[in-house]
């Protein structure tokens, strides 16, 4: 690690705040891209992992948790608040008492999140971008071979999924792009990845990030320019005020918000009670969950039944609808692509909170490692 | 004044066409008994790349004949464009007919009082029919004092010379590098690694390559003196970097060359110009070479 402080051309800082380092970028530069739709994103580093935040509008909210074990090595330390001066000598300083209470080990800092994703893919990095799906497109055995490779969960029934599949590849939004991936490192062998070290150094300082391909080929140094925090926008989930839980495929989601005609401005989510007991087949009885899309075209009602192949899981005991810009709730698009599933939630407040979990593309012990990312966006007053 | 020679690599001679093409409308090609010479001068071309090119005739031609009264020198100038359209379709009726082989004849001729170069193609179509094609290229011949005139940039010693790696990989990353920057710094040291650096207010992006090999002097053809240039080079620190500072299209002009190089050197002349030299054919037989001159940017740092 010393040997990265070397290179370098800062002053030398005996401890860097973060030292992070992966064999294989594509799971990072995966979790970053889902939540890539605005320039300036926020890092928040702890212990544990980062917390990468991009705001839209100060309606929208996305966060992707970058658990510390994404990486193969992750040390985090952060810097020594600066004991604050004494205001005046006649302050009284109690000997016993600490002069400021102990803070909270964060870091935070902004950085250009384009930037710093094109700065992964320098050596062509992730192949499960949308552009690099349209590639593979072209070529016959690859679409087989889509089909054929199972889901991430592997509990894929077949035949519906298999005609989101192909029906999304004419979108270029593919629901299995990570079947994809998977294809394509059993295929290409012994392209093992790009390694990548990312450093920082505290305030002030680049986020540096330090690329080479595996076989003796170039390596590079990225240094991104990072700013100060501004304040940002908290939306938070009241898990007690929650009033509708849903899970579903992303594939699902994916497909339905592929669907959406772009001049439907506003998307309503709808969730019904369950049926009462007793009654006759649930055929007639309201869906579950509906997701209506309204434009200046004419609507568009998306339903999905209360059945467990579709909803893995449905908590919602009274009629709940809610109404949402759709510019902001497609967002999500990018994130769904290598998500396996989402759990849908709206509290009384009508704030909607979607939670992806994306797994890491390749197997790791006896795990894999697995990465969240969670979309937050108000309703739209319709009173 | 006459000029004929049977093409028998027109693939060759096509990838380099090619490569002018993509610089400039217009090139200068001179015939000499010996080689045959394609120029690129900077007048017209933007971002100053000046590109000359000396290929040996036996690489290209056999049958050469050439005769005239300037020194039997023949130089004209002529559109890229159109060489290209004419060497393809060279190239494709070679390429297939397997047996015979096309017969692929260049030749300077006088079509209604019109200097052209003259490309006839007898190959075979694909039901077995003998074809003849021929393509007729406008050129401008170029008189003596005006041939005098073209030299090549005058260089100052450079501080350092390396090979360069594959360059179809440097292609691919320096596209991603363009991005940040409309202007890259290329350096190398004499301890085989070289950098290139593109950097904007936000960023800044650097690559390096190692080990690679520094050619001794005597490979190089260059217009300086070799003695002092080696002497020279051995007194510098083998580690110090040596770097200039060139524009983005200049470089990607250069690395559209990539389909026809085995071997690149690269000479740094810090603060004048970046030179690279792309062998065809393996260096010591010197078939070939196409130099680029890239001029050195001032930065206003």
């Amino acid at each position: 690690m010393s040997q990265s402080q070397a290179t370098s051309e800062e002053e030398p800082s005996p401890l860097l705040v973060l030292s992070a380092y992966t064999t294989d970028l594509r799971h990072f530069t995966n979790l970053l891209r889902g939540v890539s739709f605005e320039k300036r994103a926020l890092f928040d580093l702890t212990a544990g992992g980062i917390v990468v935040t991009v705001e839209e509008a100060r309606t929208l909210l996305a966060f992707a948790f970058i658990r510390n074990d994404i990486f193969d090595e992750y040390i985090y330390i952060p810097m020594e608040e600066p004991e604050p001066e004494p205001q005046s000598s006649q302050e009284t300083v109690d000997e016993d008492e600490e002069p400021t209470p102990p803070r909270p080990k964060r870091t935070l800092f902004e950085v250009n999140l384009s930037t710093v994703i094109d700065c992964l893919n320098l050596f062509g990095t992730a192949g499960t971008s949308a552009s690099a799906v349209k590639k593979h497109r072209f070529k016959g055995w690859n679409q087989s071979a889509q089909d054929s490779d199972g889901d991430d969960d592997g509990t894929e029934d077949g035949s519906a999924s298999r005609r989101g599949r192909t029906s999304k590849s004419a979108s270029g939004m593919n629901a299995s792009a990570s079947a994809n991936t998977k294809i394509d490192q059993f295929m290409s062998g012994s392209t093992k990845g790009t390694a990548l070290r990312m450093t920082y150094a505290g305030p002030g300082h680049p986020l540096v990030l330090h690329l080479a391909e595996s076989s003796s080929g170039p390596a590079a140094t990225c240094e991104i320019v990072t700013y100060d925090p501004e304040p940002a926008l908290e939306l938070p989930f009241d898990s007690d005020a929650m009033i509708m839980k849903m899970i579903l495929k992303s594939s699902w989601l994916q497909d339905a918000l592929s669907e959406l005609h772009p001049s439907c401005d506003k998307l309503t989510i709808i969730g019904n009670p369950p049926p009462a007991p007793g009654r006759g087949p649930t055929l007639t009885a309201p869906p579950r969950l509906r997701i209506k899309a309204t434009g200046t075209f004419g609507t568009t009602e998306m339903d999905y039944p209360n059945d467990k192949e579709v909803l893995e899981s449905c908590e919602c005991d009274t009629h709940v609808s809610f109404t949402y810009r759709t510019s902001h709730v497609v967002r999500v698009a990018r994130a769904l692509q290598h998500s396996t599933k989402t759990s849908v939630r709206i509290d009384e407040g009508g704030l909607l909170s979607l939670q992806l979990i994306i797994p890491s593309p390749r197997m790791r012990g006896p795990k894999a490692a697995e990465a969240f990312t969670e979309f937050r966006c108000l309703a739209i007053d319709e009173s | 004044m006459r000029f004929r020679a049977d093409v028998t690599t027109p693939l060759t001679f096509l990838h380099v066409v090619q490569t002018f093409n993509k610089l400039q409308q217009r090139c200068i090609m001179k015939f000499t008994p010996e080689d045959m010479h394609m120029i690129c001068s900077n007048d017209i071309s933007e971002g100053g790349v000046q590109v000359w090119s000396q290929i040996k005739v036996e690489s290209l031609f056999t049958e050469y004949r050439i005769q005239s009264n300037a020194n039997n020198q023949i130089t004209f100038s002529l559109s890229t464009d159109a060489l290209l359209v004419a060497l393809r379709s060279a190239s494709s009726y070679s390429s297939s007919s397997a047996t015979s082989g096309a017969d692929i004849v260049m030749k300077l001729a006088k079509k209604q009082d019109q200097a052209v170069l003259t490309f006839e193609i007898s190959g075979q179509s694909r039901s077995g029919k003998p074809v003849k094609i021929t393509h007729d290229i406008r050129i401008e011949l170029m008189r003596p004092e005006e041939v005098d005139k073209l030299a090549e940039p005058m260089c100052p010693e450079p501080q350092v010379q390396i090979i360069l790696p594959p360059l179809a990989k440097m292609r691919t990353v320096v596209e991603r590098l363009r991005v940040h920057s409309d202007l890259i710094l290329f350096e190398a040291n004499n301890s085989g690694s070289i950098q290139l650096t593109a950097s904007n207010d936000t960023v800044s992006v650097k690559v390096e390559w190692h080990n690679l090999r520094n050619p001794p002097t005597a490979k190089v053809p260059s217009s300086q003196d070799p003695e002092t240039a080696s002497q020279a080079l051995n007194e510098r620190d083998p580690d110090e970097k040596h770097g200039v500072l060139v524009a983005f299209k200049s470089f990607q002009k250069f690395l559209n060359s990539h389909q026809l190089s085995t071997t690149t050197i690269a000479c740094v002349c810090r603060n004048h110009a970046l030179i690279l030299y792309v062998y065809i054919g393996e260096v010591t037989d010197s078939g070939g070479v196409l130099t680029f001159y890239l001029p050195a940017v001032i930065d206003g740092d």
